[in-house]
């Protein structure tokens, strides 16, 4: 009633004192005890919540109304497994309820109770004798087999009986909806029993697949493969591309089948159907007429379809690997993709189809090659010593097709420094001038000629790698230029990104990075970009912001593919179930996700201790550099689990006043505390050393490739060695601690471990490292130190690090000293000696409190620096505007730029 | 030259390329899992043969399956900008319409941003007429409607009535309710009654056998 709408409406303080009311009334009803719970859980009262929810379940509710509510409010905290043991009791008291016993069977979906679901299932196939209900039981089947450790018991027990439950069935002729098939084919694939699978999709049964697209089809072609059915993998294969000649994934079947087909001599019956699919074709000669035939086909069409053109392709491809081309006669490659260019190069796709080719060009005739393409280009110069330019948007599009290839091909690669500055030009003056042809391009819409503007920035990336500081400045200035006119274009956005990020300049990426409207599962597959720059470069608070987006992200999928996993059972979608268990598994090991999670929880013990908490766009990523960067993001994750481990387990360290003995603990079987930090440590020891090794590799990821690690700047700036040295610190106090002053030689190692931290903190190493100019000036040219910033976030890392140490050393220390001064005092001697680790402590706490002041400093200066670059940024944006408007066609008024910008 | 085939979860790990254009709306994951679970047979997509997401089609079967009387809707529509230029889209549209005419539907309707023109131009091309200005469809998050929406609507052989579609006043955004009448005759019109989000009021026995 009334409370219900209170908390739909988020009032959960009224829909409380609501319930309350009612339940002065009527003390016993159950329905209102449970709104109320739900609005304590909802103000945050979880306890009171659990309690009250627990006194109704313990009555064992069979109302609707509690037993709804009761899964609303276990659904919010989290507990579902609740759920179960609610319906359990509920259909004990109401065995004939289809709605509880569905309820249960659900409930059990939602933590992936399989054992019970396939009993849930049949037990309300029994109270009403709906398919549905018997299936759901089918499938809980094929979930036991799935999540089964033992492949065995799988093959040789959960599968074969889903098999004959479902036989069962055929052959009482009772089944009836398509689910139910796809069911079926399911569990005979999985038992590998293909003939039998492809026996039902053909049968009668087959005809019930109709939902999906060429259903039947697929399903025959996927067992025909499985059986090395060449003949009817091939004649299939063949009716479908009569059918659509563009399907590609027909063609690659085609060929496979044919090339099998000719392995194996395989000859057509004289007098029989050559296969259950009709004509197959065996031979080369047949496979070329058949693509001719697809090219004649589309050449007499009005609009032309790509893909019996790039099969001809693909099939000399195949014949080339064989070694026997120049029979065939199918024609030259390189003059085919010539023609291909002519047909199609004013697509934006042309570069993308002949991309997959270009292997088959000979590396001695790719300029000639590119030379043809340009040749037949309708380009118009206004001049002699003009550049020639395209003079509408398909002229343009060859032409930037051309320039991609050039790329590709590394035409520009072998080019000098000047050379290369000169096709910048060029390509910008072409870029500016196709601005032309998308004046009336929506906001929304890419201009044209963008892709001019990216290929030049691309050149300018390669020379500032070759060392060209100032290419970098341009790269930015000419990105940003595109952005004005393009504000779209992502790829400009994530390469403005990259460079900023690689510069060390972290502000303007939050807004591109937001303009970029990321969200849901692009945060891990787009987000990593965010968070590893920025706590980094020390923007902590958007860093703690990036991660909270990225963990609540991961958060949610738990629960959201719970919720549709059980849809998927609802509506018969059983093929999607374990997709969604899949994927919700793969979200769930994402490394994205485990590496926000620990720098979050880095990020939160840190800012506490001040008081103040994969992908692939533009260029492809190859294969070996996808691996690599795995390996390197795997180890750092470790690195940096171990630390977060080792820092949280300080304060489990705590000096009691007891004298601590190691032996006790241990006897006990139990592994003490220290032990286990000294594990840990041993581990991160061991983590280092193969992150070193890795590095030793000294691996360069190209520009838009994955973002290397930190943790390279992590060992050579020397935060590594401080922060292992601290934790062995520790371990080094701990037994101060167990074993009291007595023993000399480990006073005397703490010592030399103060003296050694200071140094290092102070001296030549760590602090140094931090020292400079973010940006410097040098014979005109800009260079800023990104690794500065870097290396200063490390240290203030660090630095916490030796105060949590610090603070772990007073608390052993500080106890010995008075009780030695109580002696003194007793003794009224002087002579009692303070032993030499309580000076070398002062010493250290001394040395840090100045170098903590002297890091303070530091950063204000690095503030004002900041500030004065902020006053000088009018002018700056004054050149930098005078610059870019230099260059910009005359057409553009300045006040119209100043829009743009 | 493209391959067709069903979209799975693990698409969403690569359409980047075509998601990252103003026009296109990432979904929570609920949202994507809520139609491969439903209607999974209305969500395609087109991939080229280096492997690159070329574009995809999400839609779903709507309307009262109790009254055998539902249609198709397309929910999203996007391909990538290299593929554009290729009649994809026309492609990925005559399919949906394919299968929800194999499923009876009556007709497909859409909505699409005013603003978005190359959408609007392309689905006239395709036969599609502008039947109503729906306002604040679009509604951000906040409540605040940031601009109209047009209503499209094909329709199919079947029907040879018109069709007229209401807003009812004073509901916004995400459970508009819409009421679409049609005139199967000259003299009555039906109501067909569908809700944003649709009324889940059909047994799933009568809807998995769709």
């Amino acid at each position: 009633g009334e409370h219900r709408d209170y908390l739909d409406n988020g009032n959960n303080k009224m829909a409380i004192q609501q319930a309350d009311k009612l339940l002065k009334k009527h003390k016993d009803l159950h329905c209102a005890k449970v709104l109320k719970a739900i609005g304590l859980q909802r103000t945050g009262k979880q306890d009171e919540a659990y309690a009250l929810a627990q006194e109704v379940a313990a009555l064992e509710p069979t109302d609707d109304n509690s037993l709804q509510a009761l899964t609303i409010l276990y659904r919010e905290m989290h507990r579902p497994e609740l759920v179960t043991k609610l319906y359990e009791a509920a259909v004990k008291k109401v065995p004939n309820s289809e709605e509880y016993h569905s309820h249960l069977f659900m409930a059990y979906a939602r933590v992936g109770e399989y054992k019970k679901m396939q009993q849930a299932g049949m037990a309300l196939y029994k109270i009403v004798p709906k398919n549905p209900y018997y299936f759901w039981s089918v499938m809980s089947l094929i979930m036991q087999s799935i999540s089964a450790q033992d492949e065995n018991l799988s093959k040789t027990m959960f599968l074969p009986l889903a098999e004959r439950m479902v036989e069962k069935m055929v052959k009482e002729d009772k089944i009836e909806a398509e689910a139910e098939v796809e069911l079926y084919y399911m569990i005979l694939e999985r038992l590998e029993k293909y003939k039998e699978a492809l026996d039902v999709v053909r049968g009668k049964l087959g005809e019930k697949l109709t939902s999906e697209l060429q259903s039947r089809e697929n399903k025959c072609m996927a067992m025909y493969k499985k059986l090395h059915r060449w003949p009817e993998c091939n004649a299939l294969a063949r009716r479908l591309l009569l059918k659509n000649s563009d399907d590609w994934q027909f063609y690659i079947t085609y060929f496979d089948s044919v090339f099998q087909l000719i392995d194996e001599s395989w000859t057509p019956p004289a007098e029989e159907e050559h296969s259950l699919e009709g004509e197959v074709h065996c031979s080369i000669e047949q496979a070329v007429n058949f693509i001719e035939e697809r090219i004649a086909g589309e050449s007499r069409s009005s609009r032309p379809l790509r893909g019996p053109f790039l099969a001809k392709l693909e099939l000399i491809r195949r014949l080339r690997h064989r070694g026997c081309n120049d029979e065939y006669k199918l024609g030259d490659p390189e003059e085919l993709m010539f023609q291909y260019f002519k047909k199609f190069g004013d697509k934006p796709c042309c570069f993308t189809d002949l991309k997959v080719f270009v292997d088959l060009l000979p590396p001695s005739q790719y300029t000639k090659f590119i030379q043809q393409l340009l040749d037949i280009i309708p380009l118009v110069a206004a001049a002699e010593d003009e550049v020639a330019l395209p003079g509408d948007i398909k002229a343009l599009q060859q032409h930037l097709c051309v320039v991609q290839l050039s790329r590709l091909l590394g035409i520009y690669h072998t080019m000098d420094k000047k050379q290369k500055l000169a096709v910048v030009r060029e390509l910008m003056l072409r870029y500016r001038h196709g601005l032309e042809f998308g004046k009336s391009c929506l906001k929304t819409e890419l201009q044209f000629s963008d892709y001019y503007c990216l290929l030049a920035v691309h050149l300018l990336l390669d020379l500032w790698l070759e060392g060209e500081e100032a290419a970098v400045w341009q790269c930015l200035t000419l990105l940003e230029e595109g952005l004005s006119h393009s504000p779209s274009n992502a790829q400009f956005k994530l390469l403005l990104i990259r460079i900023y990020c690689r510069l060390g300049a972290f502000e303007p990426v939050s807004e591109l990075y937001s303009s970029l409207d990321a969200k849901h599962i692009q945060h891990d597959t787009i987000g990593y970009l965010l968070t590893r720059y920025a706590s980094s470069l020390g923007h902590y608070a958007a860093a703690s912001q990036s991660c909270n987006f990225a963990l609540r992200f991961f958060h949610s999928n738990q629960k959201d593919t719970s919720e549709y996993i059980i849809q998927a059972y609802k509506y018969g979608a059983f093929e999607k179930i374990p997709e969604f268990i899949a994927f919700r598994n793969r979200l769930n090991s994402s490394l994205h996700f485990a590496q926000v999670r620990t720098e979050r929880m880095l990020l939160d013990l840190l800012l506490e201790n001040w008081e103040w908490a994969k992908r692939g766009l533009g260029e492809d990523i190859s294969e070996e550099h996808r691996k690599l960067s795995l390996e390197e993001e795997t180890l750092w994750l470790r690195i940096r689990s171990l630390t977060l481990r080792l820092v949280s387990g300080l304060p489990t360290l705590a000096h009691t006043i007891q004298p601590k003995n190691s032996e006790k603990t241990a006897e006990n079987g139990v592994s003490s505390k220290i032990d286990t930090i000294r594990a840990l440590l041993q581990q991160l020891e061991a983590a280092v050393d193969s992150g070193k090794k890795f590095l030793e590799q000294k691996i360069q990821y190209p520009v838009l490739g994955p973002p290397p690690t930190r943790m390279a700047g992590f060992f050579s700036n020397g935060s590594c060695q401080c922060q292992t040295s601290l934790f062995y610190l520790v371990s080094d106090i701990y037994e101060l601690d167990t074993n009291g002053l007595g023993k000399s030689e480990i006073q005397e190692r703490i010592g030399n471990s103060f003296k050694s931290l200071v140094e290092r903190l102070t001296g030549n190493d760590l602090f140094n490292k931090c020292k400079g100019d973010l940006i410097e000036v040098r014979d005109g040219t800009l260079k800023t130190h990104p690794n500065l910033l870097e290396n200063l976030v490390f240290f203030v890392e660090t630095i916490s690090i030796a105060l949590w140490v610090s603070s772990y050393c007073d608390s052993v220390l500080r106890p010995f000293k008075s009780n030695l001064q109580k002696k003194k005092k007793k003794k009224k001697e002087s002579s009692v000696a303070m032993p030499p680790v309580f000076t070398h402590f002062l010493d250290y706490v001394t040395e840090l409190q100045t170098l903590t002041s002297n890091v303070i400093d530091h950063i204000k200066g690095l503030e004002i620096i900041l500030t004065a670059l902020k006053l000088e940024e009018l002018s700056l944006k004054d050149t930098l505007l005078l610059q870019v408007r230099d260059s910009l066609c005359k057409h553009r008024g300045p006040q119209e730029f100043l829009f743009g910008v | 030259m493209t391959t067709l085939r069903a979209f799975t979860c693990d698409d969403l790990f690569r359409f980047n390329n075509i998601n990252l254009d103003p026009l296109t709306e990432t979904y929570g994951i609920p949202f994507y899992l809520q139609y491969l679970a439903h209607w999974p047979e209305y969500f395609i997509v087109a991939e080229a043969p280096g492997g690159e997401l070329m574009g995809y089609i999400m839609g779903k079967a709507e309307g009262s399956v109790a009254r055998e009387e539902w249609h198709g809707h397309v929910t999203a529509l996007s391909v990538a900008p290299e593929f554009r230029r290729l009649g994809l889209a026309a492609k990925l549209m005559e399919l949906l319409e394919e299968i929800s005419e194999k499923k009876g539907g009556f007709f497909v309707d859409l909505f699409v941003r005013v603003s978005n023109q190359v959408a609007v131009n392309m689905y006239k091309q395709l036969g599609y007429s502008v039947y109503r200005t729906v306002l604040e469809y679009y509604s951000a998050s906040s409540g605040e409607p940031d601009e109209d929406a047009y209503g499209k609507f094909v329709f199919s052989l079947k029907l040879n009535g018109t069709i007229l579609m209401l807003r009812i006043p004073g509901l916004v955004c995400k459970t508009i309710i819409i009421f679409l009448a049609y005139e199967t005759g000259s003299d009555s019109c039906r109501l067909m009654g569908f809700m944003y989000p649709p009324l889940d009021n059909f047994s799933y026995l009568r809807l998995y056998q769709l």
